[in-house]
């Protein structure tokens, strides 16, 4: 069983959050806090696993939350996923290694998407706490495990195994996942670099495929090759790239 | 400005050197004819005059435009010219002048004139042709600042429009209503149009001061706004959109699309029950960008008939995009096959010299 903390100064805001937590029975909540003081108490006293915080309330904010608890001895940091009307604060929420960012008012989708995501994080924890908290500190694989961006309104902490296949468009490059496609200013080359090239492959100059979508390579009727995706969408392969994809293959 | 104030005020300058002179030389105890003094520096500097409103008549625009090369080219010989030809004139309508000298043919009396007045004459040509570039850099300068504070307060109000289009009762009072039948039935869709209207919201709040955004920026909010109607409309409205890769940073004025995609729901697609269509391409035609939606409806009649609520919206485009491409852009609306209806913007293709700043950071969690 996973504990977690509610932190938000409006009591509808916390009650939603009670309401969707019921839908996930992994977790209990273990307490509820109305102001940032009260919260940190909560968390020294009841030690939870998650925290649900909002970023603005009544005496401090959620990263000074944070930062009380960093500086306090005997308490693991829980893992948080900030809920909060503000979008301006996502990328310091992706520094200190939040798990999720959720926009008020936001769907159970969305909320169970985030939970789920932290449950996986909570359970690696347990299961490897080393390992875990190397890959925290960034010195585990050079490779990005998720981005941070903004799209259509939202702001999205994408873990990269979600995305299916980048698409090149000039300076942009389409991240598309299997529910959703996103324009992001970035460069094939840079975003390859960040990529794990165990999972990532570049199969074209305008194409990088997650290999755990693939689902066959097919020869084309023209002498070319195409990559198929589970979900049955096709991208073309050139020449050039066909001997990487090969050498995967052989392994 | 009026001939009046050049010829007038050139004359008055011409009596009171004739004045001047008329005094110096009874200081001196010359006796000289006043009337005489009078007429000639009058008629000088009448022709003067004269010639000053001619110039800024005809040829303002020259001065103005006139680079350094063309000055020294042509301006200087033209001036020279000029200030022969007054003075060849003036030489022809007082015979009797210089005073104190013995008869002279036209000739020397020409060249003796010529001698006496010819860098005078040099100096009024220039200070006018300076005055006048001056004038016309202030001019300009003040067109600037007036089209700015112009395109400033049109964007204001197309972002006051925007948000008023989505706080407008058809809008967002609908898309309540729609939330709060879902409620009673399926919570999670309500949850979700909930949050796609604080998506709308937010990118419109967000959308900042700047004059000219990135064509994806646009299409950003066109999306997120097509969205919603998709479920508002259910399946009612096919939406295609068509943008070539190489123009997602292609500037284009803030919010100018968004306008045009709802009045295409406003005025076509809402009237229509099944089948419909809205298309948004964006394509290069040359040095240019090409903008256009098309949707289906019930043609351009409706929209006249509906009378100024579709003008203000669309004006607002028009007119910003006048005031920042001058002649260099279209707009267009068209009654295109089967009733369907047209907008078609053109504007010239203009890329950010600094693109915008990378908003996406990578991490391990």
């Amino acid at each position: 069983m996973i504990q977690a903390v509610l932190a938000d100064d409006e009591v509808l805001a916390r009650q939603k959050l009670r309401q969707l937590l019921r839908e996930i029975p992994e977790i209990e909540v273990v307490g509820e806090g109305a102001t940032a003081a009260e919260t940190i108490d909560l968390v020294r006293a009841t030690k939870p696993d998650l925290l649900f915080l909002d970023v603005r309330m009544p005496d401090m904010d959620g990263f000074d939350v944070i930062g009380h608890l960093a500086t306090a001895d005997g308490v693991n940091m829980p893992s948080v996923i900030f809920t909060t009307a503000y979008d301006r604060y996502a990328l310091r929420a992706f520094d200190i290694h939040a798990i999720d960012y959720l926009l008020k008012p936001f769907t159970l989708e969305r909320f169970r998407a985030a939970t789920h995501r932290a449950l996986q994080h909570i359970k690696n924890l347990r299961q490897n706490p080393q390992a875990a908290a190397a890959a925290k500190d960034g010195n585990g694989s050079p490779y990005t495990s998720r981005i941070v961006f903004k799209s259509k309104g939202r702001i999205l902490f994408l873990p990269v195994s979600e995305i299916c296949w980048i698409g090149a468009e000039e300076n942009y490059v389409r991240i598309c996942t299997q529910s959703e496609t996103h324009l992001l200013r970035e460069t094939m080359a840079h975003l390859e670099e960040k990529l794990d090239p165990n999972t990532f492959l570049r199969v074209h100059r305008s194409s990088i495929v997650n290999l755990q979508y693939v689902k066959e390579v097919r020869p084309e009727s023209d002498g070319d090759y195409g990559v198929v995706l589970r979900n049955g969408q096709k991208i073309p392969m050139s020449r050039s790239y066909r001997a990487r994809i090969r050498n995967w293959m052989e392994r | 400005m009026h001939p009046l104030i050049f010829i007038g005020g050139a004359t008055t300058l011409g009596f009171l050197f004739a004045l001047q002179e008329w005094i110096d030389s009874r200081f001196w105890n010359y006796h000289v004819n006043l009337s005489l003094l009078l007429s000639a520096w009058g008629v000088q500097y009448f022709l003067w005059g004269l010639i000053c409103w001619v110039l800024w008549i005809n040829f303002r625009q020259q001065i103005n435009d006139a680079s350094l090369r063309t000055v020294l080219l042509v301006g200087i010989p033209l001036s020279i010219g000029v200030c022969v030809l007054e003075e060849i004139i003036w030489v022809i309508l007082f015979p009797r002048l210089p005073m104190g000298h013995p008869p002279m043919s036209f000739w020397p009396r020409l060249l003796f004139h010529l001698d006496a007045e010819f860098v005078d004459s040099m100096v009024i040509v220039w200070s006018a042709f300076f005055l006048f570039r001056g004038l016309g850099y202030y001019q300009r300068y003040r067109e600037k600042e007036l089209a700015a504070s112009q395109l400033e307060s049109q964007l204001v109000q197309a972002q006051m429009r925007a948000l008023r289009m989505q706080l407008n009762p058809h809008f967002l009072f609908n898309t309540m209503n729609s939330i709060s039948s879902l409620m009673r039935i399926d919570v999670s869709a309500a949850d979700l149009m909930l949050e796609q209207l604080s998506r709308l919201l937010r990118i419109t709040l967000q959308r900042g001061d700047s004059q000219f955004i990135p064509l994806s920026n646009e299409m950003e909010f066109i999306e997120m706004y097509l969205a919603m109607q998709d479920r508002r409309y259910a399946g009612r409205v096919e939406q295609q959109m068509r943008i070539d890769p190489h123009l997602h940073d292609a500037l284009v004025p803030n919010m100018i699309l968004q306008p045009i995609v709802e009045n295409a729901y406003r005025h076509g697609l809402c009237r229509v029950s099944s089948g419909g269509h809205l298309d948004i391409e964006a394509s290069r035609q040359g040095s240019r960008l090409r903008l256009a939606v098309t949707n289906s409806g019930h043609g351009l009649a409706v929209v006249h008939n509906g009378g100024s609520p579709n003008g203000v919206g669309l004006d607002n485009v028009r007119n910003r995009l006048r005031m920042h491409y001058g002649v260099e852009q279209s707009f267009s609306i068209s009654e295109v096959e089967d009733r369907a209806v047209q907008v078609v913007l053109t504007l010239p293709l203009l890329f950010g010299s600094r693109p915008t700043d990378n908003e996406t950071r990578y991490g391990v969690s």
